[in-house]
């Protein structure tokens, strides 16, 4: 890959910045909370059998908050990572994959190299196609979510940004057929992330122990390294 | 401001005056009839008032608003339903003052209520959109049939269609209100499949429609719809889905009187537990509150009585679009919806789980396949 320098045997360059590692990390920690906490919201599993008849602890409110906070969170470091994509120039080499992205050849020997059949193909971007899609799938996701999160927020807080997105939020409700299609399709995009996000963790670990190229260290370090040749 | 506003509204209700009212009575001796004092008739109009967003000190109008409520000419169609929202207007014990106004207002067609049948019914019916043409309201009960030209829904002798016969009947309306969730958004026939196309009567008219839905909708959302126009001459502002913002404003689940035990953490398990004894939440029971817009958790039913939270019952979100599919389980919280597939029970975790378990399954064959047999570098 062209971004790569002599570093001594190898050729190592920065793959990802430092702002690309903390939106990844901030959006990966805020899924796994998000998804815990939705659990909860979407079905409260933890109770107060509590006799008194006034309520004292508020636990759904609070894991609701959490939830809240979360999502914030990923929405920033989406919206990062969006703007990165098309705007940055460190962002360069993403943007070739596009080119990839088309090339069903390409395509065809990735899955080739996956039923180990074929070698690796070299891309000229970062992203393999099937890679390429499956992250293109996964932001559809993520703004499915993201959309229907915050109409739910504007229904639930009608003050202040609430406020502001209440206009929105009515305009994502009648899109979606009404409030609780709006909570079904949340609950949907949930899982369409889990199962993305399952099979990203089993290709990146997959790729650490086969590649042999400091993939998953770089989104630790930031460094790529690949044997000169 | 406030005084410009009222003397409008005071000369609405002076040029209706004029017009003859149908009712030999006037509205205080049928309240007095029903042991309403006017007292509390003024009480009822100081809450309407302030329902409909105007100031306390707006009950007078409110009340002479109500009184010459019978000169607003009113056609009253049914299409496909029940006829409950009708009955449930009619059939109290005890009418609140809201029942008794219905009562009051001048219909001049509607299929239940009045005493002609046959072709006399036929005959009033259309005398009535020629008098008032331009001029009356038309409330619509029931959706509209729409598979195969309608022929699903044939009124009268003439055999027709509740299409052609609202259609027809809208256009000469002044305002077309949607009383129920039948004619504002299709209902139980147009549920899943929906073998005869019913939609909601928004969907075959090109005039503005007022939704008031719920099933049936409370008398005090018909009632101050009504009012609301006859102090205003205009219809009131609405929300998404055409739904008065007075009434539809707002969720069950904002103004419910067991909102403190949902953001507690505390649930009704299953009906008759302890925590239903002392009044827990009952989102878990299948309360649809959060997702629907309505305003029972303030105004109550049977004269601010009770209402179906407070006696125990989730709210099943019958003033939402879809809701006999959209809210199904109607006991079981959202998570649970069934969605069609093969397996007629799926929910989007039973999908969810299966999906995973399948990649879950593949992975460990491919990193097993992969560990003896490593990929070509
Ligand atoms: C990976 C991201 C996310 C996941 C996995 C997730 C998951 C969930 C789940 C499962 C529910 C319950 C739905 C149900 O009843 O079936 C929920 C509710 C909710 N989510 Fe999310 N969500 C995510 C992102 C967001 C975002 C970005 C926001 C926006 C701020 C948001 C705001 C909400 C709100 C306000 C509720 C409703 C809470 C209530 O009604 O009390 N979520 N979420
Ligand atoms: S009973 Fe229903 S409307 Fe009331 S707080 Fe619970 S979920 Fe909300
Ligand atoms: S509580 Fe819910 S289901 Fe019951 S009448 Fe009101 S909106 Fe309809």
């Amino acid at each position: 890959m062209k971004f790569l320098k002599i570093m001594g045997e190898y050729l190592g360059g920065i793959e990802f910045s430092a702002g690309y590692r903390w939106q990844h990390w901030i959006r990966a920690i805020s899924i796994f909370a998000l998804v815990a906490t939705g659990f909860y919201l979407a079905n409260p599993f933890i109770t107060f059998a509590n006799p008194s008849p006034t309520p004292t602890r508020f636990l759904h409110a609070e894991i609701r908050e959490w939830h809240i906070i979360f999502g914030f969170a990923m929405i920033g470091a989406v919206l990062y990572k969006t703007i990165y994509f098309f705007f940055f120039k460190e962002a360069k080499y993403e943007r070739e994959s596009i080119k990839d992205a088309f090339n069903i050849k390409l395509a065809i020997q990735q899955i080739m190299y996956y039923m180990l059949i074929a070698k690796h193909p070299h891309t000229r971007g970062i992203y393999n196609p099937l890679q390429f899609w499956a992250y293109t799938m996964l932001y559809v996701f993520f703004y499915g979510i993201i959309i229907t999160g915050l109409a739910l927020y504007a229904e639930v807080y009608h003050a202040g940004l609430g406020g502001m997105l209440y206009p929105f939020a009515k305009a994502v409700e009648s899109f979606f057929g009404g409030l609780a299609y709006v909570r079904l399709w949340h609950h949907i995009f949930m899982w369409a992330i889990i199962i993305v996000v399952f099979i990203h963790i089993y290709m990146a670990v997959y790729n650490a122990v086969f590649g042999k190229n400091g993939g998953m260290d770089a989104i630790f370090s930031g460094m790529k390294w690949e044997k000169e040749e | 401001m406030k005084d410009a506003l009222m003397e409008k509204m005071r000369k609405r209700i002076e040029e209706l005056r004029k017009l003859p009212g149908v009712s030999n009575k006037s509205i205080k001796e049928v309240l007095e009839e029903n042991g309403i004092s006017r007292r509390d008739f003024l009480k009822w109009a100081g809450a309407l008032a302030v329902t409909l967003g105007l100031p306390a000190s707006f009950a007078p109008v409110v009340a002479e608003a109500a009184e010459v409520s019978d000169r607003l000419p009113v056609v009253w169609l049914h299409l496909a339903e029940c006829t409950g929202c009708s009955e449930s207007l009619i059939r109290t014990d005890a009418p609140s003052i809201d029942d008794l106004i219905f009562n009051y207002i001048n219909l001049q067609y509607h299929d239940t209520l009045m005493a002609a049948a046959g072709w006399q019914a036929e005959e009033n019916y259309e005398e009535a959109l020629k008098k008032f043409a331009g001029r009356f309201i038309l409330c619509v009960e029931g959706g509209v049939p729409t598979k195969d030209g309608g022929e699903y829904l044939t009124i009268g002798p003439e055999a027709e269609t509740g299409l052609e016969k609202l259609k027809r009947t809208a256009a000469k309306a002044a305002a077309v209100i949607a009383v129920g969730t039948c004619s504002s958004f299709g209902g139980i026939q147009a549920a899943y499949p929906n073998p005869t196309g019913t939609v909601g009567i928004s969907k075959v008219l090109n005039k503005p429609v007022i939704n008031v839905p719920g099933c049936p909708p409370s008398a005090k959302n018909i009632v101050g719809t009504i009012v609301y126009r006859i102090l205003y001459g205009a219809l009131p502002p609405v929300d998404n889905l055409n739904r008065p913002k007075w009434a539809y404003g707002l969720r069950i689940h904002d103004l419910c009187e067991r909102r403190g035990h949902f953001d507690a953490g505390e649930f009704v398990e299953e009906f008759g537990d302890a925590g239903a004894m002392n009044g827990f939440c009952l989102y878990k029971v299948g309360c649809k509150g959060p997702y629907t817009f309505n305003n029972c958790s303030r105004e109550r039913f049977n004269q601010h009585t009770s209402w179906p939270v407070q006696a125990g019952h989730g709210c099943i979100g019958c003033s939402e679009p879809d809701f006999w599919d959209a809210m199904a389980p109607y006991e079981e919280p959202l998570a649970d919806h069934k969605f069609m597939s093969v397996n007629a029970d799926a929910t989007a975790d039973k999908v969810g789980v299966t999906i995973l378990t399948l990649a879950g399954v593949a992975i460990v064959a491919h990193a097993a396949i992969s560990a003896i047999k490593p990929p070509k570098e």
